[in-house]
């Protein structure tokens, strides 16, 4: 799967969670989800479940420790296809 | 027992509270995962008795251990809908002459009993947005015990998950509750000495032990009918103590 396809879907599944909408517009790879998106930190796991589901994968506790930004989310999810 | 029945995790289920916990869960129409470290036989022949149930082994203070439980629990059952925190052990005696070797026994099984609960969560129940997490403790987490200064200490902590989680988890809806028997005849109570065994029955004032059927009641209700009991510890003592 392409990297952008990747990246599409991640933002998807970031987007209900997603305080500050406006970033959205924006979001690239660089793009951070707690303090650019103002995703809650307690809904990581919930995220972290729905990527499990999109894409057929399991990602291990300490992968998500890794995760800051878009890009990282996309780079974790290609590793594991 | 149908494929769609509900799916229960009891540890320590070969024995005691726990063997009475897996056939109160089973009479509830439970499909009961009956978990046991070393009482194999007794767990092989009480899962026999109940319908659709089956064991799994494991020493839960090993992650390793966990995490393999729970893959074949997922292969077996698919799902997990009540998780019963009933393994436990003890290391009694006076502070001053215990050794540090007691204390890790001890907090081994709570740590793992942390771990399990966080790796139950995390694969089942957060997906499957509903579940129910009973851990059984202690009333002497609440009011002390003289010789049980770590066994005391790592209840009480095991109350405070208790709360901590049901907090993190009530908007899911997970509901997370704690049974804390008072005195119970079990194998655990048996090895008490003698002397210790008068005082506890001193302190009791139904005058008797409970009987482990009487603790899994209380656990197949709150698996089952309570509804907006979260975050509590339920205490079964015969009137001993009342939090
Ligand atoms: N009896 C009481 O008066 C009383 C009062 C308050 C609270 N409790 C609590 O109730 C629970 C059950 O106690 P019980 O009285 O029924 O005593 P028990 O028969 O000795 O049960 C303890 C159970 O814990 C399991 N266990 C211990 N260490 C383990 C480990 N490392 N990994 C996996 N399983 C482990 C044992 O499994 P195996 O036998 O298969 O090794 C056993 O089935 C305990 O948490 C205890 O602290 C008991």
């Amino acid at each position: 799967m392409e990297k952008t396809e990747i990246q599409e879907r991640v933002v998807k599944i970031l987007t209900p969670y997603v305080k500050d909408q406006g970033a959205l517009a924006n979001v690239s790879a660089a793009t951070n989800i707690l303090e650019d998106l103002k995703v809650n930190s307690a809904r990581l796991v919930d995220v972290v479940l729905a990527f499990e589901d999109e894409f057929d994968i399991e990602i291990a506790d300490e992968d998500v420790d890794v995760v800051n930004t878009v890009g990282d989310c996309v780079g974790l999810i290609a590793d594991k296809l | 027992m149908n494929d769609e029945a509900k799916v229960a995790l009891v540890t320590g289920a070969g024995t005691g509270i726990g063997a009475a916990c897996a056939r109160a869960l089973a009479d509830e129409g439970f499909r009961v995962a009956v978990h046991y470290r070393s009482s194999d036989v007794k767990a092989k022949e009480l899962a026999e008795k109940l319908p659709g149930a089956f064991t799994l082994q494991a020493d839960i203070t090993e992650p390793e251990e966990v995490d393999a439980l729970l893959v074949e629990l997922k292969e077996k059952a698919g799902r997990l809908d009540v998780l019963v925190n009933n393994a436990g052990t003890n290391r009694n005696g006076p502070m001053a002459s215990m050794k540090i070797d007691d204390y890790d026994a001890v907090a081994a099984v709570t740590r793992g009993t942390w771990y399990l609960t966080k790796r139950v969560i995390r694969r089942f129940m957060l997906r499957q947005k509903s579940g129910r997490i009973i851990s059984i403790t202690s009333v002497v987490g609440h009011t002390g015990n003289r010789g049980q200064s770590v066994y005391t200490m790592m209840k009480a902590g095991l109350d405070a998950m208790t709360k901590s989680l049901a907090q993190e988890l009530a908007g899911r809806p997970i509901l997370v509750n704690s049974v804390a028997p008072g005195f119970i005849a079990t194998e655990m109570t048996e090895e008490l000495p003698d002397e210790i065994r008068q005082g506890i029955l001193d302190k009791i004032p139904q005058g008797r032990m409970g009987e482990p059927e009487e603790v899994a009641d209380a656990v197949a209700w709150l698996a089952t009918r309570a509804s907006y009991v979260n975050g509590s510890v339920l205490h079964v003592n015969g009137g001993m103590y009342g939090g």
